[in-house]
């Protein structure tokens, strides 16, 4: 049977290569390992929430500090007034705020003595980031039928701070969904460069007298237009599925911008360090997915361990994906994310700086 | 190394004056190189394929395109000048090959195997281009074909295991691989006493009809036909036999072997 000996053949080779056989064991491993810390476990992430209490009884001073306090999810901190708490949910100091209305206190006594009680709490929350909000008011609710013994969903008036605009899922998600294909950026510059490489057309460009940089940036330049291109569209699609931008369009362009030659950049250093396609592909992978979850692409960093967070943070991406979020959905000024911007900018002058001395080092080696 | 695409493990060269260590970037500026892959960019025309190169080579945009369309042109491709070259045949893309390596006049060319697959017909027409280059140019050319070494070259080097296992022209070699020298003769009138004068004076002779093939370590020209003439034969053509680069090639690289 032919097959069989093709099989053989091809598992021999498989085996035979150390880097395409530990690609093929790591690559899943990694993934698992992130997406369980990540996700994974007991994690000790908590959300600050405000309180108002309006109520000022004895039994909702109860609700507060041993109904809600007791919540593992929630740390609980007091406003006076309904502004000052808006005030500390706007600055990003807490993720919602709950009012405990006058008669507040009454209502849970009534569901005490078995009476039909009507409460109704007034909510207010941080709507850009919709898997936290979600599960605050899921918490909340539970709590508070707990503490009032009740079996029906108690009433939760919410309310948002973008009052401006509505904030879909849509909203959420796009902006780290343009990050995501800005990441996949990674592979496709390298690829150019390594098919060169492969084909040994490189051999013939290395043997006119450009310099490495020049070589980086001609191969990084053509990326650059492709980038401009595909983030218009990506941009474009978005906004065609529903996403508000709320604040400065050029300013989330600018954002973006930074983030492609983030990428390209990387894309070069694996460029550099690879001899094949076959090299430069999984290790594209192995950097492009692994930072797409650090990052928050598709789910918010809040629920993800401290850790794994701080292990974002030092790179570019997860600055991205916040920066681009609150400029789209907040509608933030360049003030509130110069320092994202400054970082991603940093990035991307020492990958591209990295690509030509790797380059510049592999060219005669 | 040469091309300054590999760096020595020791010791040094030079291109034209420039130390390939020291100098790397002034050699790139003297030297043309046509790699063994016929690597052009396939989804670029030949003018835009010889452009690129001569803007790397640091030609002016103007002076590139001129002088692309007159390498397009010497090469034979000026009617497909402006089509993708993924389309083109094995022969169109090492004749285009070649002319990126020679655009911007370099002076040293380094061709790579430049006939590698190409049919008789034409591998002749390349060879006759490369041929029309000497004197203008320093070409070193990569080959394993025997006859095209031959056909072309003025010095050969024969390299056996990563070694130059023998260098010289054409000739030199073929004379270095002969043990023998064998002299051969087209005459009329051999009669039977005069085969028996040959056979007494040579060990190594041998009789077709009018030829005689006489071989010996030292055997000289002038003396061996003289003395055939003093037989009473008379020599119509004679010369001497030349072994082949080929029967050269495998001798001297045998001996290397076997060494």
């Amino acid at each position: 049977m032919r097959f069989t000996k093709l099989a053989i053949r091809n598992a021999r080779e498989t085996y035979r290569d150390p880097l395409a056989l530990g690609f093929l064991i790591a690559f899943p491993l990694l993934f698992m390992l992130l997406f369980g810390a990540a996700l994974g476990g007991n994690s000790d992430f908590s959300y600050t929430i405000g309180v108002v209490d309006k109520d000022k009884t004895g039994v909702s001073e109860q609700f507060v500090t041993q109904a809600l306090d007791s919540v593992p999810i929630l740390s609980i901190a007091t406003f006076e007034t309904d502004t000052l708490a808006g005030d500390s949910l706007k600055n990003g100091d807490i993720k919602a705020f709950i009012v405990l209305p006058s008669g507040f206190g009454e209502e849970i006594t009534k569901s005490w003595q078995q009476e039909n009680p009507d409460i109704v709490l007034d909510l207010v929350y941080d709507e850009s980031d919709l898997t936290v909000s979600s599960q605050i008011i899921s918490a909340i609710n539970i709590s508070v039928r707990e503490f009032a013994n009740i079996k029906i969903p108690i009433t939760i008036r919410t309310s948002h701070i973008n009052v401006e605009t509505e904030v879909s899922q849509m909203d959420f998600i796009a902006p780290g969904i343009i990050i995501f294909g800005l990441l996949i950026m990674v592979p496709t510059s390298a690829r150019i460069m390594v098919r060169d490489k492969e084909t040994g057309f490189m051999a013939r460009l290395l043997a006119t007298p450009t310099y490495p940089w020049e070589f980086i940036a001609g191969y990084s330049a053509s990326m650059l237009v492709v980038a401009i291109v595909q983030i218009i569209i990506f941009i474009l699609l978005a906004v065609a599925f529903g996403m508000n931008v709320v604040g400065s369009l050029s300013l989330a362009f600018l954002i973006f911008f930074l983030t492609a030659v983030c990428s390209i950049s990387i894309g070069m250093i694996v460029a550099a360090l690879s001899k094949s396609e076959n090299q430069a592909e999984p290790l594209c992978w192995i950097i492009a997915m692994p930072l797409a979850v650090l990052s928050g692409v598709w789910f918010s960093r809040e629920i993800m361990p401290e850790y794994i967070q701080f292990m974002g943070d030092l790179f570019p991406y997860s600055h991205a994906v916040s920066a681009a979020r609150m400029v789209i959905i907040r509608g933030a000024e360049f003030s509130a994310v110069s320092e994202s911007i400054i970082i991603i900018a940093i990035w991307a002058i020492i990958a591209f700086i990295t690509g030509i001395v790797l380059f510049r080092y592999k060219m005669r080696a | 190394m040469l091309c300054c695409l590999l760096k020595p493990t020791r010791g040094t060269a030079s291109v034209m004056g420039f130390d390939i260590n020291r100098e790397p970037r002034s050699v790139k500026t003297v030297i043309g190189v046509s790699p063994q892959e016929t690597t052009l960019s396939e989804h670029l025309s030949p003018l835009e394929n010889l452009e690129l190169i001569a803007g790397l080579r640091g030609i002016s945009p103007d002076r590139a395109r001129k002088w692309s369309k007159a390498m397009v042109e010497i090469m034979g491709l000026e009617e497909r000048s402006k089509d993708q070259v993924r389309k083109f045949s094995g022969g169109m893309k090492r004749r285009l090959s070649i002319a990126m390596a020679l655009i911007a006049d370099p002076a040293v060319v380094f061709l790579d195997e430049p006939t590698l697959g190409l049919d008789p017909q034409a591998r002749r027409a390349l060879w006759e281009y490369i041929a029309s280059l000497k004197g203008e140019k320093t070409i070193l050319l990569t080959t394993h074909y025997m006859e095209e070494a031959d056909f072309l070259s003025d010095n050969i080097a024969i390299i056996d295991s990563g070694k130059i296992a023998a260098l010289g022209t054409s000739m030199d070699l073929k004379t270095l691989s002969m043990e023998k020298r064998t002299i051969v003769i087209n005459a009329w009138n051999i009669t039977i006493k005069a085969i028996d004068l040959i056979r007494d004076k040579y060990k190594e002779v041998k009789i077709n009809g009018n030829s005689l093939s006489i071989s010996g370590k030292y055997l000289d020209f002038k003396e061996t036909t003289d003395f055939i003439h003093s037989t009473g034969a008379i020599i119509r053509s004679a010369y001497f036999k030349e072994p082949s680069l080929e029967e050269a090639y495998l001798k001297i690289t045998g001996k290397e072997l076997a060494g």
